[in-house]
């Protein structure tokens, strides 16, 4: 990506230097924002104004398109709401603007849930049109009913009081402005920081991947329209109680569209970029008043060439380099495991049973059955295209088998249950091509699988709650368990292949299972790394957790495995101990009868949704 | 029973231009996954250079049929070309950064063709120099001119070719496979950018086939009228399953049809509403459009 | 979606700065400018907010030509206490924040009156802008009763309200066309809202039955479905009270739909685009408009001034702005000063003989009084038809 060399020379080297750079920044911006009246004329305050206004909405959409990648071009639905329901209180029941606030913010957060539930199958480009469709929804409604004032809109809003003063003049707007300003950076901040933040991240970077570990996907992706809603909703009480009157003109599509430049411009995720955009998106125009016919053409041409440029907009965010990840590594030993709710050794973990699955007119996986125990480490062999992976997506709720039953510990039926809440019944796993969070850090994909006991809203481990120092040792932990405690900092995509795979694994037991379902972890790592990675298999299983594999290479199987199972075209041909399979004559010809004509898999891979 | 049929004919004349807007919407997402927020403004020029022509052609006298044909070619020649350097310029550098950049690139065109015509060509309306004849018939007490018949018409039959070249050319099947797997493609020694590039022409000639013929239709063309026309195909494209060509031809019927029926027996207030609506419901139900999605996600 | 590469201060602070430093610049200039125009001698600067950019671009336009030939006029006779009248447009988009900031960049440039407008929406904040600047501003085509009720000493329009012109309408429909069911339509816009349901409520009073009374989405290019609808409940009279580019349409594609009921719009219909679209299906079709000089005098001069500066003829607001340029002068002549506060108290008392009829405001700063007529297309151009003749009670022919 299109970086000069001189921005990155701009930039302090050291952390402490950056650290610095940042806080005075940050003092000067606000020293700035706070003195501005002194400074600028009426005409430049009431442009600030409207700066502050879209510098709020573009906090609240980037909630949901810088932080969960869902892109929306209907926000402007829930600033209307916003401005609607404080405007309609005031009018009608004679409510004061701040006695509107909790209302506001409630319809538009309601709002949000009622666009967002629809929605969430969607991938993301129809997802645009239907927020774009629930906008238009919105701004007709308002138009055509009575109680909203029909075209007119409404009028007589009283100005905002504070103290008993009412706020009219451009610059105690000016002020209210930044209030709402500093409400909605503190929350989106906080947002950011929290468990439900680093959910956000995982969605975009990859959806399957996220449920696979734990990420409730469809309550988080609700949770960034409600979040992105109720900022919007501030938006509209300020804007309402600036102009005294409402009407749909302003919340058109063409608003939609500016809010996500402001966040586009302004660089996703970044809570300064949108303060930026803002400027940039609003101010820019104005700044071009003198060249009144061409001024909107040159603001047009100016936006092409800056995502030229910059495509990640001018004030990108950060990826976060902690430093509280470097600890001392702990020694290589599994964190201790609640032993309660551990099944006995030798017991009933897993049953599935006359699993059955086709795509299209391939049948990949013909009536399977198998029992896994607690303890084991029991291996799934086969040519490619035997229906390997699909015995472990039908298992783990990616696909939903089309006959046949997954049982847990003889009791909880896994069939149609969703991805998030597997994992959170104790079954993680890996993918045969790894699927790491690349944008996250090596500590923070780890903490992504807490997710999985971390799924409710409010609880102190719930998901609005910071990540807890506890959370971060128990990262910690597994990591160090992997060998990797030393990486922790490094991002995800900087890792080498072999590590790439022991992260995965640590991601996948940081959601503490009680069996670990491994997709082919040996494929693609050189000897050294195999052997290591078979320590690790074995050091996974005597912690307790009960491993099921699904590997190619037979010195990984036969070194490993208590028992092994072989597919071949979807069917089981062969089950028992490795020594006992391997001299099975069924087994010799799937494998050596196929050889020459292995073909690519392509059948059973787990669809990428987010792609 | 002569209402019903007169908003069936209603609902299909408009729906012909819709479909025709949403089958470049449906090719350019293909390959490149881009909502393209300038091909409703494409269509703007298109009507434009189509009114130009007519304007100065007519002014001259010559022929009827003669200056139709000529306005209707020399407005899909601009168009193609335009298309071609939008994609240049705006898009091709952009093709490997996020999606939400190029996405912004194509706001930034659309506002610039915008502008940029409001400038050249004045704010207010332009009206063509009626030369086409108003004659018409009527069928059970429907009524429909010989013109409208004619647009009809020329709209399936560019929709077909269209059909026929995505599905029985080298270059429709190197369109194909980008949409499928951009990856592959290259690998079979298909040149990615001249295919994203034709793609641009076809989907940019379409566009400006259809403001020519909107605009001689309609008579009244401004340089804000790509903007609703562009949304009302948007929908169409995704509600037919965005990618999908034959969806995107029968999407832009039925919403045509879903607007004259909503117009003729709900509230015509309510129209657009009703077909946002209509859309949310059908992706809550299947989610990648009436018709699904061609293009193959990728594995 | 990843975003790889640092982010760079560096450029943030630097764009920051060069907005700054520009919002600066041009708010100084401003003031600069203020100060320039409060001593005697330099022009006079009429502040014109009006959409420029977006949908309704041009009707801001030819609202900004209106004001642009009245001020020639008036520069052309001497202009006003011995110094030339000069128009400051700008652009509103039609929206509440843009309005504000375009009424604010006026003020700070230093104008003595505003004269223009076109949406409602933008209108509110400009006027309470102008307000406290304590401005004058006579608006030109925003219709919504709420603008003059706010008790404000600077709110004045050109254009009457649509309780008035509804009267009107649902008179001629009535007493002359005889109409007894009547179909009214609009686009949803605040102005062709009001106008359509004041004369509803008047058709009603006079005995009239509604039959068809709804919103049509501007911008389509189809409107077939929302006239078959009309038709099925069939009208003698169809009174559409939108704008141009649509009643345009509608009388073409009613034409080709076979359709036979009278068709009427109200007085933002009066555009040569009209005739343009619709071409001979135009014919017949009827208007409420003000007695604009254009219809009623021989003096013609008006139209074709505007025809040989702008190529076009004058849009349905040009005439209301030319008169709010007008009354503005005026008022600065009375007043022997061109002090905003002056101007107010001017505009107040005067009375005023313009191209859209003699009026005057009464306390509100509503046009006081607002006369309608009836013109209709003939032969592609628009001709007077009828007028009201209050001592017979009756409708009599305009020549």
């Amino acid at each position: 990506m299109a970086d000069s060399g001189g921005l990155r020379r701009a930039i302090p080297s050291s952390p402490q230097a950056r650290l610095a750079a940042r806080g005075g920044l940050t003092v000067t911006a606000s020293a700035v924002a706070l003195l501005l009246p002194l400074l600028v004329s009426t005409y430049a305050m009431s442009v600030a104004v409207t700066v502050v206004t879209y510098a709020i909405l573009g906090l609240g959409l980037n909630v949901v398109v810088g932080y969960a990648g869902l892109l929306d071009l209907g926000y402007a639905a829930f600033f209307a709401i916003g401005a609607y329901t404080s405007s309609m209180l005031q009018v009608y029941v004679h409510m004061s603007f701040w006695e509107t606030l909790p209302a506001a913010v409630v319809a538009a957060a309601v709002s949000g849930c009622i666009i967002g539930y629809p929605t969430l199958r969607l991938r993301s480009d129809y997802l645009a049109i239907v927020t774009l469709g629930f906008g238009e929804i919105v701004r007709i409604t308002v138009t055509n009913l009575s109680v909203t004032g029909g075209p007119n809109g409404l009028y007589g809003i009283p100005p905002a009081s504070v103290f008993g003063t009412a706020i009219v003049s451009e610059n105690g707007l000016y002020y209210l402005g930044l209030f709402f300003l500093l409400i909605a950076v503190v929350f989106t901040g906080l947002l950011s920081r929290s468990r439900l933040g680093r959910a956000w991240r995982t969605l975009r970077e990859d959806e399957t991947a996220s449920e696979a570990v734990g990420v409730p996907a469809t309550k988080v992706k609700l949770l960034a329209y409600v979040m992105g809603a109720m900022v919007g909703a501030l938006a509209g009480m300020f804007f309402s109680a600036q102009f005294g009157t409402i009407d749909p003109t302003t919340f058109t599509f063409v608003t939609s569209v500016t809010i996500l430049m402001v966040v586009i411009v302004g660089g996703m995720g970044s809570i300064p970029g949108m303060i930026l955009g803002a400027l940039i998106v609003v101010g820019l125009p104005e700044a071009l008043r003198p060249i009144s016919n061409y001024r909107l053409l040159i603001f047009a041409l100016g936006l092409i060439v800056l995502m030229l440029v910059r495509p990640q907009g001018l004030w990108p965010a950060r990826r976060s380099r902690r430093g509280s990840f470097t600890a001392p590594p702990a020694a290589r030993e599994a964190p201790e495991s609640p032993a309660a709710g551990r099944p006995q050794p030798g017991s009933l973990l897993l049953a599935v049973s006359g699993l059955q699955h086709s795509f299209g007119g391939v049948k990949a996986v013909d009536d399977v059955s198998f029992d896994l125990h607690a303890g084991e480490i029991l291996s799934i062999i086969g040519p490619n295209g035997a229906g390997k992976t699909t015995v472990f997506n039908c298992i783990t709720g990616m696909v939903t088998p089309q006959r046949g039953t997954v049982s847990m510990r003889g009791k909880q039926s896994l069939v149609k249950m969703k991805p998030h809440k597997v994992v959170s019944l104790g079954l993680a796993r890996t993918f045969q091509g790894v699927r790491l969070f690349e944008g996250l850090d090596v500590a923070e994909n780890c903490l992504v699988g807490l997710a999985a006991h971390q799924g409710r809203l409010l609880s102190r481990h719930g998901l609005l709650g910071r990540t807890s120092a506890q959370d971060r040792r128990e990262a910690l932990r597994w990591l160090a368990f992997v060998g990797l405690a030393d990486q922790a900092h490094m991002l995800a995509a900087e890792l080498s292949y072999g590590d790439r795979r022991r992260l995965e694994i640590a991601r996948s037991l940081t959601s503490r299972p009680l069996a670990l379902l491994l997709d082919e972890p040996a494929a693609g790592t050189n000897p050294t790394e195999k052997r290591k990675l078979m320590d690790l298999v074995r050091q996974v299983r005597d912690s307790g957790v009960t491993v099921l594999l699904i590997e190619h290479d037979m010195g990984v199987v036969m070194g490993l495995s208590d028992r092994v199972i072989v597919l071949d075209q979807g069917a089981v041909i062969a089950e028992g101990p490795p020594e006992h399979v391997r001299s099975d004559p069924h087994v010799i010809d799937a494998y050596l009868g196929r050889d020459e004509r292995e073909a690519t898999e392509t059948v059973g891979e787990v669809p990428r949704r987010n792609s | 029973m002569s209402a019903f049929l007169q908003y069936v004919v209603n609902g299909l004349t408009s729906g012909a231009f819709i479909a025709l807007v949403a089958l470049g919407y449906t090719m350019i997402y293909g390959v490149i996954r881009l909502i393209n927020f300038a091909h409703g403004d494409v269509l703007m020029v298109g009507s434009f250079i189509g009114y130009e022509l007519v304007v100065t052609l007519a002014a001259r006298h010559w022929p009827v049929a003669l200056v139709v044909l000529l306005a209707l070619v020399g407005g899909m020649a601009f168009t193609g070309g335009l298309g071609m350097l939008i994609e240049r310029v705006a898009y091709q550098p952009l093709l490997n950064s996020s999606r939400l950049a190029i996405l912004i690139s194509a706001l930034g065109v659309s506002l610039a063709l915008e502008q940029g015509a409001q400038l050249i060509f004045g704010a207010g309306f332009s009206a063509f120099p009626s030369v086409l004849p108003s004659a018409g018939f009527s069928f059970a007490g429907a009524h429909a001119s010989y013109v409208q018949l004619g647009m009809f018409v020329i709209s399936v039959l560019l929709m077909g070719g269209l059909y026929l070249f995505v599905h029985k050319t080298m270059a429709g099947t190197a369109m194909r496979a980008l949409a499928m797997d951009k990856d592959a493609a290259r690998l079979m020694g298909i040149n990615v950018q001249r295919t994203i590039l034709l793609t641009f022409m076809l989907g940019s000639v379409l566009a400006g086939a259809s403001g020519v013929m909107q605009g001689m239709y309609y008579t009244e063309i401004n340089f804000f009228m790509g903007f609703l026309i562009g949304l009302r195909a948007f929908t169409a494209a995704v509600l037919g399953g965005i990618g999908n060509i034959p969806g995107a031809m029968v999407a832009g019927l039925l919403i045509g049809l879903i607007g004259s029926f909503s117009d003729g027996y709900i509230s015509s207030e309510w129209s657009d509403a009703i077909i946002f609506a209509v859309l949310i419901a059908v992706l809550v139900f299947k989610p990648t459009g009436l018709f699904g999605e061609r293009v193959a996600e990728r594995v | 979606m990843k975003i790889v590469g640092s982010r760079a201060p560096a450029t943030a602070i630097f764009a920051a700065v060069a907005l700054t430093a520009a919002a600066c610049s041009s708010a100084s200039s401003g003031s600069a400018a203020s100060s320039g125009s409060s001593a005697s001698g330099g022009s006079i600067l009429i502040g014109v907010p009006v959409p420029l950019s977006g949908e309704y671009a041009s009707a801001g336009t030819d609202i900004l030509h209106g004001a642009q030939l009245a001020a020639k006029n008036i520069n052309a006779s001497g202009g006003v206490l011995g110094r030339k009248i000069q128009i400051v447009g700008q652009d509103d988009a039609c929206l509440a924040s843009t309005g504000s900031e375009a009424a604010q960049k006026l003020v700070s440039q230093g104008i003595a009156a505003a004269a223009g407008g076109y949406c409602s929406t933008a209108a509110f904040p400009e006027l309470e802008a102008f307000h406290r600047a304590g401005i004058p501003y006579v608006m030109d085509a925003s219709t919504n009763p709420q603008l003059t009720e706010q008790g404000f000493a600077q709110a004045f329009r050109t254009i009457g309200r649509d309780d008035e012109q509804g009267p009107v309408a649902a008179s001629f429909i009535t007493s002359f066309l005889h109409a007894k069911r009547v179909a009214v339509g609009n686009d949803n816009s605040t102005y062709a809202k009001g106008l359509a349901n004041a004369t509803v409520s008047a058709l009603q009073k006079d005995g009239a039955q509604v039959v068809f009374n709804n919103a049509l989405t501007p911008g389509q290019s189809d409107y077939t479905s929302f006239l078959t609808k009309i038709g099925q409940s069939k009208p003698q009279v169809f009174y559409y009270t939108g704008y141009y580019p649509e009643f345009g349409l509608l009388l073409k594609e009613a034409k080709q739909l076979g359709l036979t009921f009278t068709m009427m719009g109200g007085d933002a219909n009066n555009d040569p685009t009209l005739i343009k679209t619709a071409g001979s299906a135009a014919n017949g079709a009827m208007m409420t408009t003000a007695p604009l000089a254009q219809f009623l005098s021989s003096a013609k001069s008006y139209v074709s001034a505007y025809q040989a500066a702008y190529g076009t003829g004058p849009g349905p607001y040009s005439s209301y702005e030319y008169d709010a340029v007008g009354v503005v002068a005026q008022a600065i002549k009375d007043a022997r000063s061109a002090k905003p506060g002056s101007i107010a108290q001017a505009l107040r008392s005067i009375s005023y003989n313009g191209i859209t009829g003699d009026f005057h405001f009464d306390t509100n700063g509503d046009r006081k009084p607002v006369n309608y007529i009836i013109i209709t297309v003939k032969n592609g151009s628009f001709v007077a038809y009828k007028k009201f003749d209050y001592s017979t009670n009756q409708w009599v022919s305009l020549s």
